[in-house]
C-alpha cells in the first residue's frame, strides 16, 4: 500500500535535516502507529505524501503508483488529515464536503457525505460555517474531509492533539470501524497509549530516522520484558521488613505499598521469597511495562550512541 | 511534479472553478456592487462635466466615449483582484496547500482560478454597460467584439492576478502593486481620454502602455471606431493572453507559494 525508500528531506530554512534516509513499507489492511516526539519528522513525511513538501531524495510508491510519475493517481488513494486545522471558511460544513468531493472527481456524493456527518456527529452543523465549530468538531470535519473520496490509505497527523477524552474515545471507535472495513491506516501521535490501544504495528521515528519498526507485541517483548510488581499490606511496613528482596531494589510507594521492577521470569521468585518469609499481603498487582517506557528506552539508547 | 494531461479531472476542475465564482458571489457587495458604484461615480463626475464636449472621433460625444473605457477598466481590476485576493486569503488561512492534495492537473488548477476571475471581470464590464444604458442608450456597434474583448481582457488580468497571488503573501504588497502600477496604467491607458488628443511625447508614452490596445479594442467593439491598427493590436492581445496564462501556469506548476 505504501513503499518508502531512502527518503530524505532537509529544509533550506534553518538547514534542518527533517528526514534522514527513511525506508518503510506498509501493507494493505495494516493499522500502523508512527510514533515520535515533537520535531521527529512525522509531519514532514506526511507532507511529502500530501504534496506540500518536496523530497530531496528517495522513492515513494502509493498503491501501484510512483509519486514522481503518477502523482495524481496517488492522490485518489490517499486521505490525509493534516495536523493543523484549516478550512475554506467562506463555505459551510456541507459545502466544504461537497466541494472536496468535486475536487476528487465525484459529482454525486451527498449520501456518503450525510453518512459521514452522521457518524462523526456533525449532521446538525451541516449548514454552519466552519468558523463557528468547536475545536473537536473542527477536528472531526477535517477527518470527514479526508474521507469523502473513500481513500484506501488514511493518514492522520496527530488527530487527537488537544482533543478531550470522550471525543478521543469516539474517534478510536470510528478508526477501528474504518480499519475493519478495510482501510489501511497510519496514525501519527506522540501519545503512546493511543498507539498501544489501536495499532498492530509501531514505527518509531526520532530525529528523522526510523529507530524501531515492529509489531506492537514484539516490540514490547524484546524491549519490554520487565514488569512492575506491586504489593499491598494491611498494616504499615518499613523497607527493612523486606531485606529478602533487596536484590530487586524495591521501594515503598507508601507506607502500605511496596513496588519493584522485575523481569517476567523472576516474578515467581519474588512470591516464593515472600511466602517463605511468612509475610502476608492483602493484594498485589503485576503490570507489564508500558510502551512509554519502551519508547523512552529506545530514544535514550539512540541518543547515547 | 508531472501531470500528463491538460484535463485530467474535469469534474474537479469545474468544482474549483465554481468555488472561485461562488466565493465572490457570496460577498457580491464588495466584489460586484462596489466597483460598479465607483464606475457610476466616474460616469457622473467626468461624464456629467464633459458630456457635451465632442471627442476627436467624429460624431461621438464624451459620454459614449467613456462607457467602454469604464467597462474595460472595471473588467481589468475585477479580473486581477479575484484570483489574487482569493489566493492570498487562502495563504492567510493556510488552505492554499489543500490544492496540492487534489487529483487535478496544474493546468486545471490554473485555468479554474483564471476563469473564476474572468467571470467576475466580464460581469463587471457588462454590469457597467447595463448601468449606463439609461444615460447613453443600449446600442453597441459590434456586441461580439465588445463582449468578447471584455472576456479576453478579464482573462489576461485574471492570469496576472494568479501570478501575483502566488508570488506575494500579503495584501499590503498586492494593494501597493495595484496602486502604483495597475491604476496609473489604466488611467493613462485611454479610459478617460483619447490618446490622439494628448501633446506629442505623452501620446507616444501611452501607446507603449500595454493596457492601451486592450481598452482601445473594447471601445472599438462599442463604438465601431478605433485608434491604431486592429490587426497589430489583435496579435498583441493574443500573445498577451497566452503569455500571462503561461506564466501563471508555470508558477503554479513550480509550486510557488504552495510547496516547501
Ligand atoms: N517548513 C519548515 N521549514 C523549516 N523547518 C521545518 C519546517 N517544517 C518542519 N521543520 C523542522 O523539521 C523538523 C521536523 O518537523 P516535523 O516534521 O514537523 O516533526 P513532527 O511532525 O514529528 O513534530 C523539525 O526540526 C522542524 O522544526
Ligand atoms: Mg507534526
Amino acid at each position: 500500500m505504501l513503499e518508502i525508500k531512502n527518503l530524505s528531506k532537509t529544509y533550506k530554512k534553518g538547514n534542518v535535516k527533517a528526514l534522514d534516509n527513511v525506508s518503510l513499507s506498509i501493507n494493505e489492511g495494516e493499522f500502523v502507529a508512527l510514533l515520535g516526539q515533537n520535531g521527529a519528522g512525522k509531519s514532514t513525511l506526511i507532507n511529502i505524501l500530501a504534496g506540500n513538501v518536496t523530497k530531496d531524495n528517495g522513492t515513494v510508491i502509493v498503491g501501484d503508483y510512483n509519486l514522481d510519475k503518477n502523482e495524481l493517481e496517488t492522490k485518489k488513494i490517499l486521505g490525509i488529515v493534516p495536523q493543523e486545522i484549516t478550512f475554506d471558511f467562506v463555505f459551510s460544513v456541507g459545502e466544504i464536503l461537497k466541494n472536496q468531493s468535486l475536487y476528487f472527481g465525484i459529482k454525486e456524493n451527498q449520501k456518503y457525505i450525510d453518512e459521514l456527518l452522521a457518524t462523526l456527529s456533525l449532521s446538525e452543523k451541516k449548514d454552519a460555517k466552519s468558523r463557528g465549530l468547536s475545536g473537536g468538531m473542527k477536528r472531526r470535519l477535517l477527518i470527514a474531509k479526508a474521507l469523502v473520496h473513500r481513500p484506501k490509505l488514511l493518514i492522520l497527523d496527530e488527530p487527537t492533539a488537544g482533543v478531550d477524552i470522550e471525543l478521543r474515545r469516539s474517534l478510536y471507535d470510528f478508526l477501528n470501524q474504518l480499519h475493519q472495513q478495510g482501510t489501511t491506516i497510519i496514525l501519527t501521535t506522540h501519545y503512546l497509549e493511543e498507539a498501544e490501544k489501536l495499532c498492530d504495528r509501531i514505527i518509531i521515528i526520532n530525529e528523522g530516522k526510523i529507530i524501531a519498526d515492529d509489531s506492537k507485541n514484539k516490540l514490547m517483548d524484546t524491549l519490554g520484558n520487565e514488569a512492575m510488581v506491586e504489593l499491598n499490606f494491611d498494616n504499615k511496613k518499613e523497607l527493612s521488613d523486606f531485606h529478602f528482596l533487596t536484590s530487586y531494589s524495591p521501594v515503598m510507594k507508601n507506607s502500605k505499598t511496596l513496588q519493584m521492577k522485575a523481569s517476567k521470569q523472576n516474578i515467581a521468585d519474588i512470591f516464593y521469597r515472600i511466602s517463605s518469609n511468612k509475610v502476608k499481603f492483602s493484594n498485589f498487582k503485576i503490570e507489564p511495562q508500558k510502551l512509554e517506557d519502551v519508547f523512552l528506552t529506545l530514544i535514550n539508547d539512540e541518543s547515547n550512541k | 511534479m508531472k501531470s500528463n494531461f491538460l484535463f485530467y479531472n474535469p469534474t474537479g476542475f469545474f468544482g474549483l472553478f465554481k468555488r472561485e465564482v461562488k466565493r465572490f458571489m457570496k460577498v457580491y457587495i464588495q466584489t460586484l456592487l462596489a466597483p460598479l458604484l465607483s464606475n457610476m461615480l466616474f460616469l457622473g463626475v467626468f461624464g456629467g462635466m464633459l458630456k457635451t464636449r465632442q471627442v476627436g472621433i467624429e460624431g461621438v460625444d464624451y459620454l459614449h466615449f467613456l462607457v467602454p473605457g469604464l467597462s474595460a477598466m472595471g473588467a481589468i481590476f475585477a479580473g486581477f483582484q479575484n484570483p489574487s485576493f482569493s489566493i492570498i486569503v487562502q495563504k492567510y488561512s493556510d488552505t492554499l496547500k489543500d490544492l496540492n492534495s487534489y487529483p487535478l492537473s496544474n493546468f486545471e488548477k490554473t485555468l479554474a482560478f483564471v476563469l473564476g476571475g474572468t467571470v467576475r471581470g466580464t460581469l463587471i464590464g457588462i454590469l457597467t454597460y447595463i448601468a449606463t444604458i439609461p444615460f447613453v442608450g443600449y446600442s453597441i456597434n459590434n456586441p461580439l467584439i465588445f463582449f468578447g474583448m471584455l472576456i479576453v481582457l478579464s482573462f489576461i488580468f485574471s492570469s496576472l492576478g494568479v501570478t501575483v497571488g502566488l508570488v506575494l503573501n500579503n495584501f499590503e504588497k498586492m494593494n501597493f502593486l495595484l496602486a502604483i502600477i495597475l491604476t496609473p496604467l489604466a488611467y493613462f491607458g485611454g479610459v478617460f481620454f483619447e490618446v490622439s488628443q494628448l501633446p506629442g511625447i505623452l501620446s507616444k508614452i501611452i501607446i507603449a502602455n500595454p493596457l492601451y490596445p486592450l481598452i482601445n479594442m473594447v471601445r472599438f467593439g462599442y463604438l465601431g471606431v478605433h485608434e491604431g491598427s486592429i490587426a497589430i493590436q489583435s496579435i498583441f492581445i493574443s500573445i498577451m493572453s497566452f503569455i500571462t496564462f503561461f506564466i501563471a501556469f508555470l508558477l503554479l506548476k513550480k509550486g510557488v507559494g504552495l510547496r516547501n
